[in-house]
């Protein structure tokens, strides 16, 4: 008994010693102060006084490149600076810089994929550098580019100055007036179409395009055999093609919006993504889907067409790019000029109209560690600054002048010998850090013309027909910029959900009613809060 | 030293058993050190992490810390009470964990058992290490293997179509889901779980043995009636513990062996965690207030299962 007493003060000692380790480790205060340091300091020549270790956190897989080789090391010496780059997978890029973010283990700066509620959650607590109030001044180039997003300008009213850099998807080069997303742009394979007699067109609904699968499907056109995948869509293309082109708010994006009369409603409950719905579910039971579509990775929908060459339509988006890296693909795997088999085409709703999305003018961010330097912080500014510019565009896209492009009657043509790209040259250039891409694809010479000039077409196609009796889900800065808990829990990955409903036994519009109801208790309070605060 | 006469409730009585608590210690203190790592390691791992659950109730603000952050009450509850999703991911826990424990328990007493009943040593021992290998693959490698081997072109399927048999979706539905789950659970943790048991059988008096055998006990009569009688302690022991995870394990099998298709099987509690932490808008005080209501179930478990083993006259976890 004695023993026994004693032990039970001895544990209750441990545990006030543990308690008091507790408190003590959990009052004390991590450094939170941030290092302002000096101003960046320039020679009389213009160059970089100080070499400076800039840490960045980007997707660009940068494990072929050489940071060595004459394109990074042209960037870096002109700057003066030595990277410490950290590459982001993609499947893990919101959850680690979640985490970076939270901890306050923020490289110097990196591209954060833009979400409202934890960016206005991050500034409020400070997470995120806060700009200079001069900044635009400082950085003319770079403020052009930041108002063409849309975004930046109406955040800082909101938080009181600029935190973010959202980056601009189009800049010099945009294709067209009202801008669509890019997504809804299918691949067919040309060549079995001519062979089973399917008329090509710039437009189809699914039912036609289930019409083609299903002739692929019976004649087997390409010989392919028991590997054949009619229709090579992942679960995102299913919520694309299937559920998008029938409702335009069946997406994340677009699910909550103001309806005509005036109030809020939740889009995946419109009767329209049912319709979506039974057609990918009667593509699934025809056996036109992969048997296990909903396992496929990312890329693997596409890979089917380009790849290994057993597909018949697949995901493409509408950027040139994707289509250049197609055109690439089937050439090296399959041995084919794709010009000759691959048909590009938007998908239509089953009442004719076109669906999608209005494409805000960015994409994703930059944001700057809390904690970075005065010094650093400038000369990062000055690199994104110069990234935007005509030079710069060039230089990032197209390499060296006279070496891997010249301009001739005032075109851009590419040097490099065919078959090659600029990313064969120098992998894993991350240094175009602001302006996307998108922006310079239109133009540029390493993309085949006719794929650069369908691409604009495609966008205009696009523009046309939504402003023409279509339906384009506008970018609603109400909804988007408006933040609180019921709102953040209503956040659901509808092509999981989807995939999900297709593959359920039983009737589909019972499951799908039941499913909804089942949401009603996230989403009802978040409807009510956007009535109350939005609503006419 | 002259022993102090207590008296319950006196400051003189407390005060003696202070002081004879520090001589105890002073004199046992060479056996006392070697509690140092462990005690250092709990404080660190298990004590410290434990001041974290008050995010439960407050709104997390990282510059804020875990005391400076604002105090809500039961919000955070609020919310996850009306999600659900919640509820179902909590029944679903329960329900796989109950089945899992009921079917993958046996196993590794089993195979301690078979184990001990081997005679060469040699044999005996590759034997173990090939049942405890699996342990130390991770869940990312066996599921991935997994779903190679079961998918529509996989493995198993493909012997299937070979032999005229229909082949089966055994990733995509959710009938196959559970069985799947506990089957390879069997395979990767049978081998590690049956060396706790081992080191009982290697504790058991060697005399029993000889006796039972003096009088005429089989083999299988020597398991039943002195290993297994032996070993009941720490199956209860195990048994115990094992209850009081019933509402956290499993995440990485789960979470890497389930897809679109079993959604509506898979939603465990881990899993709706990991959902609504990382896969959308952090609020790590919704986290904590998920993770504290499974850990309080958690416990209170435990406890039902001890009190249930003391009643049924075996040995408890708590005296």
């Amino acid at each position: 008994m004695k023993a026994k007493n004693m032990f039970s003060v001895k544990t209750l000692l441990l545990l006030a010693l543990s308690l008091v380790m507790v408190l003590v480790t959990a009052c004390s205060n991590g450094s939170d102060d941030a290092a302002t340091g000096t101003a960046d300091e320039k020679n009389e020549d213009g160059t970089y006084k100080n070499n400076l270790t800039i840490s960045y956190a980007g997707i660009t897989d940068i494990s072929k490149a050489d940071l060595q080789d004459k394109f990074h090391k042209t960037f870096s010496d002109k700057f003066n600076i030595t990277w410490d780059y950290n590459y982001v997978d993609w499947d893990s890029w919101g959850e680690k810089l979640r985490l970076w973010i939270n901890s306050g283990d923020l490289p110097d700066f990196a591209s954060w994929n833009y979400v409202n509620g934890d960016a206005m959650n991050y500034i409020d607590q400070g997470l995120f550098y806060k700009f200079p109030e001069d900044w635009k001044e400082r950085w003319p180039n770079a403020a052009k580019a930041y108002e063409s997003t849309g975004l930046g300008e109406r955040l800082e009213e909101k938080v009181g100055g600029t935190y973010v850099l959202p980056r601009p998807v189009y800049f010099q080069n945009k294709p067209a007036d009202p801008l669509l997303n890019q997504i809804g742009v299918i691949a067919i394979r040309k060549d079995w179409a001519e062979k089973v007699g399917f008329e090509l067109k710039d437009a189809y609904t699914m039912s036609e395009l289930m019409e083609f699968a299903k002739l692929v499907k019976e004649q087997d056109p390409g010989k392919v055999g028991k590997r054949l995948v009619p229709m090579s869509f992942n679960a995102g293309d299913i919520l694309t093609g299937f559920v998008m082109a029938n409702n335009e708010h069946g997406r994340v994006e677009s699910a909550f919006y103001k309806g005509e009369d005036g109030k809020y409603h939740w889009g995946p409950a419109d009767e329209s993504t049912l319709t979506g719905l039974k057609l990918a579910q009667q593509a699934y039971k025809d056996g036109l889907l992969d048997p296990e579509f909903y396992t496929w990775k990312n890329s693997e929908g596409g890979d089917a067409f380009k790849v290994t060459g057993i597909s018949a339509v697949a995901g493409l988006g509408g950027l040139a790019s994707y289509r250049q890296e197609m055109d690439t693909a089937m050439k090296k795997n399959l041995n084919l000029n794709s010009s000759d088999v691959v048909h590009e085409a938007l998908i239509i709703g089953e009442d004719g109209k076109y669906r999608n999305l209005e494409q805000v003018n960015f994409w994703s961010s930059l944001v700057f560690s809390p904690n970075v330097t005065q010094e650093k912080f400038e000369r990062i500014m000055d690199m994104v600054d110069y990234s935007v510019t005509e030079d710069a565009q060039k230089f990032l896209n197209l390499g060296f002048e006279g070496e891997d492009w010249k301009e001739e009657n005032g075109e851009l043509v590419s040097t490099l010998p065919e078959g090659t790209t600029l990313e064969d040259k120098y992998p894993g250039r991350f240094e175009g850090l602001y302006v996307l891409g998108d922006d310079f694809s239109v133009i540029n010479p390493a993309i085949k013309k006719e794929f650069r000039d369908r691409s604009v077409e495609l966008y205009k196609e696009k523009a046309s027909l939504s402003t023409d009796g279509g339906a384009m889900a506008t970018y609603d800065w109400d909804f988007q910029l408006y933040t609180s808990k019921a709102k953040d829990q209503a956040n659901f990955t509808f092509e999981t959900e989807y995939a999900n409903l297709i593959l359920q036994d039983g009737d589909l519009e019972t499951n799908w009613k039941k499913w909804v109801e089942s949401k009603q208790s996230i989403v009802q309070p978040v409807i009510d809060e956007l009535n109350e605060n939005f609503a006419k | 030293m002259k022993p102090a006469t207590i008296s319950p409730g006196s400051s003189k009585g407390e005060e003696s058993k202070f002081k004879r608590m520090f001589v105890d210690i002073w004199k046992y203190r060479m056996t006392y050190t070697l509690l140092i790592p462990g005690l250092i390691w709990l404080i660190l791992f298990a004590y410290m992490p434990m001041a974290g659950l008050s995010l439960a109730f407050k709104h997390f603000r990282a510059n804020d810390g875990i005391w400076g952050s604002e105090f809500i009450g039961l919000e955070n509850f609020e919310y996850l009470f009306r999600d659900p999703a919640f509820a179902a991911a909590v029944w679903r826990t329960l329900y796989v964990n109950i089945i899992k424990l009921f079917i993958t328990f046996p196993f590794p007493i089993l195979l301690a058992l078979l184990l001990n009943e081997l005679r060469m040593r040699r044999y005996k021992k590759v034997l173990q290490t090939a049942f405890t290998f699996p342990h130390f693959l991770s869940w990312i490698i066996v599921s991935g293997i997994i779903i190679n081997v079961l998918a529509y072109d996989g493995f198993v399927n493909s012997l299937l179509s070979l032999v005229g048999l229909p082949t089966v979706n055994f990733l995509g539905s959710e009938q196959n889901f559970y069985p799947m789950i506990i089957l390879t659970d069997i395979w990767k943790s049978t081998g590690w779980g049956a060396i706790v048991f081992m080191a009982a059988i290697s504790g058991i008096d060697q005399e029993q043995y000889e006796a039972a055998q003096i009088d005429g006990a089989t083999r299988i009569q020597q398991m039943f009636r002195v290993t297994l009688p032996n070993i009941m302690p720490t199956v209860t022991i195990m048994f115990i513990l094992s209850v009081g995870g019933l509402m956290s394990s499993g995440f990485d099998q789960i979470f890497n062996l389930a897809n679109a298709a079993t959604q509506n099987v898979s939603q465990v509690l881990d899993v709706y965690i990991y959902r609504v932490t990382f896969q959308s808008s952090s609020d790590f005080g919704f986290s904590s207030a998920v993770s504290l209501f499974r850990s309080i179930v958690n416990m209170v478990l435990l406890l039902l299962a001890d009190r249930a083993a003391k009643w049924m006259g075996g040995d408890g976890l708590f005296r």
